[in-house]
């Protein structure tokens, strides 16, 4: 199995970091290009264009952090931020623009109404991937 | 008075019951004839079966000459809707509307509708109850 | 523009992706979880699960910075009641309700719903357009202004035939606007216009005039 181009969505949460690192090595393996994506989320209640000051800088912050540890395994990365009503088809439409051929992410451990849940992201993106999907589940003890 | 109420659910029946004891003249409108069941037993006003929001199924039950219309379905846009007709079409004098939702009932009150929210008022009837001292402890207490 | 559309059946899902197709950002708000996931499926993301009545709802939705909402549900309530939501509490400054029942039209307008769009008119207008005896169909509402263009086809053997326009005593808010003949290209009809059999008459009317109308031009 060889990959090529892999992308890497990114939250800002602490399975970032280790999604990355991971497809640092893989793609060491196969001199894979790396794209890692930030999606800003815009409620209805605003355009979609719509200034996004404070999450951008967020996103730019967490991006650069990407960049360092993707540094640190000795690989570069490519960036990319956006603004979209839902994370999950912005990123399977993005894995399908830049024929990507793995989408790699990390999924932290997570309850919602007192159950476990992988939230309305990942199993989207597992059913509507264009390519090979990698889940990353960040063990917390 | 001549009162048309509409829904002959516990409260539409409860309250036809009640107004007919105090001498008004009751129609009550349903669009299921099984809802008459729960009327009380020697009610003597009319119950009809039709769609409260079909102006003409109002008229069959005499809105054109009604003082007061009551809207109880458990549909609030049902309520709201019967209410407006009953209001702006047949001006009938008295309007009084429930509506569970509580935002709705605000916006409708502003629009000119008497409604009455009972998510709210059974909410703050379940406060008081349960903030005020409770006689049921203090009665097992002294049993022990 | 920002549109809104309450309930996501039939005639919600087809009003969707023509206004998509024309470029409008559309949300569409509906009751049904799996007619929900459909049009997500179908559409992409453009459907939130909720009732287009609720305020909470609409407030999330960013109502308040939508230029038009369009209440297609099936229930003639749910629909005034979402458009006057939207309109008093939200200040959308268009709303558009579905009827079923016809005889709401008059209802709603008088309870301050911008436009009314009732099927079973619409259906008995194409209707009417199909059906040849027919002498007067009905092609569009002037809502706003109260008034119609209809369309009224001259028979053979009325005897308006050869008739100038001038000569026709139509009803005051009646203008004829357009004849369309057999073999030739529409005409702008002057007042020497001279009336052939079988011309179809275009004319902007009232309501209340119609029948005068329709016996003026037919010679009745």
């Amino acid at each position: 199995m060889e990959f090529h181009r892999i992308l890497v969505p990114v939250t800002g949460t602490e399975s970032d970091e280790e999604a990355i690192r991971l497809a640092c090595r893989l793609a060491r393996r196969d001199k894979a290009d790396i794209l890692v994506v930030y999606v800003i989320p815009i409620e209805r209640t605003l355009p979609l264009d719509a200034e996004m000051s404070g999450e951008v800088e967020t996103a730019e912050a967490v991006l650069d952090s990407m960049e360092g540890v993707a540094a640190a395994e000795g690989c570069t990365i490519t960036t990319d931020l956006l603004q979209a009503r839902e994370a999950a088809p912005t990123i399977v439409d993005e894995a399908v623009e830049r024929e990507v051929d793995l989408i790699l992410m990390g999924a932290s451990y997570q309850r919602r109404f007192g159950q476990f849940s992988l939230g309305n992201t990942i199993p989207y993106i597992l059913k509507n991937a264009p390519c090979r999907v990698i889940l990353f589940h960040q063990y917390s003890p | 008075m001549k009162i048309v109420i509409m829904g002959c659910g516990r409260v539409g029946a409860r309250l036809a019951g009640l107004l007919e004891s105090d001498g008004h003249e009751i129609t009550v409108l349903d669009n299921d004839s099984y809802s008459f069941r729960r009327l009380p037993p020697g009610f003597r006003g009319t119950a009809l079966l039709g769609n409260g929001i079909d102006a003409d199924a109002l008229r069959r039950a005499g809105i054109e000459k009604a003082d007061a219309f009551v809207a109880v379905t458990q549909g609030d846009n049902r309520n709201v809707m019967s209410c407006q007709i009953a209001r702006h079409i047949f001006n009938v004098p008295r309007v009084v509307c429930r509506i569970y939702d509580p935002l709705r009932r605000d916006l409708f009150e502003n629009l000119g509708l008497e409604a009455i929210s009972p998510t709210t008022i059974f909410a703050q009837i379940l406060r008081e109850k349960l903030e005020a001292p409770g006689p049921q402890r203090d009665a097992l207490a002294e049993e022990s | 523009m920002y549109i809104i559309v309450v309930g996501g059946g039939r005639v919600g899902y087809y009003l969707t992706k023509a206004l998509l197709a024309e470029g409008h950002e559309v949300l569409v708000l509906e009751r049904s979880l799996t007619i929900c996931e459909a049009l997500n499926e179908e559409l992409g993301s453009i459907c939130i699960r909720g009732d287009g009545c609720e305020t909470t709802t609409l407030s999330e939705v960013g109502t308040g910075r939508s230029d038009m909402l369009i209440a297609v549900t099936g229930d003639d309530e749910d629909n005034l009641v979402a458009c006057q939501v939207a309109k008093h509490l939200f200040h959308v400054p268009r709303t558009i309700a579905r009827i079923r029942n016809p005889k709401n039209e008059d209802i709603f307008k008088k309870l301050g719903i911008d436009v009314t769009i009732n099927n079973t008119n619409i259906i008995l207008e194409n209707i009417e357009g199909e059906v040849p005896t027919h002498s007067l169909t009905h092609l569009h509402d002037i809502r706003d202004k109260g008034l119609e263009l209809v369309q009224v086809r001259i028979p053979g053997n009325a005897s308006t035939v050869g008739k100038t326009i001038k000569q026709l005593e139509l009803p005051k808010d009646s203008v004829l606007s357009l004849i369309i003949r057999k073999s030739r290209r529409p005409i702008v009809p002057s007042s020497n216009t001279v009336l052939q059999a079988e011309d179809q008459v275009i004319i902007v009317t009232s309501h209340e005039s119609e029948d005068e109308l329709r016996a003026v031009l037919r010679g009745e």
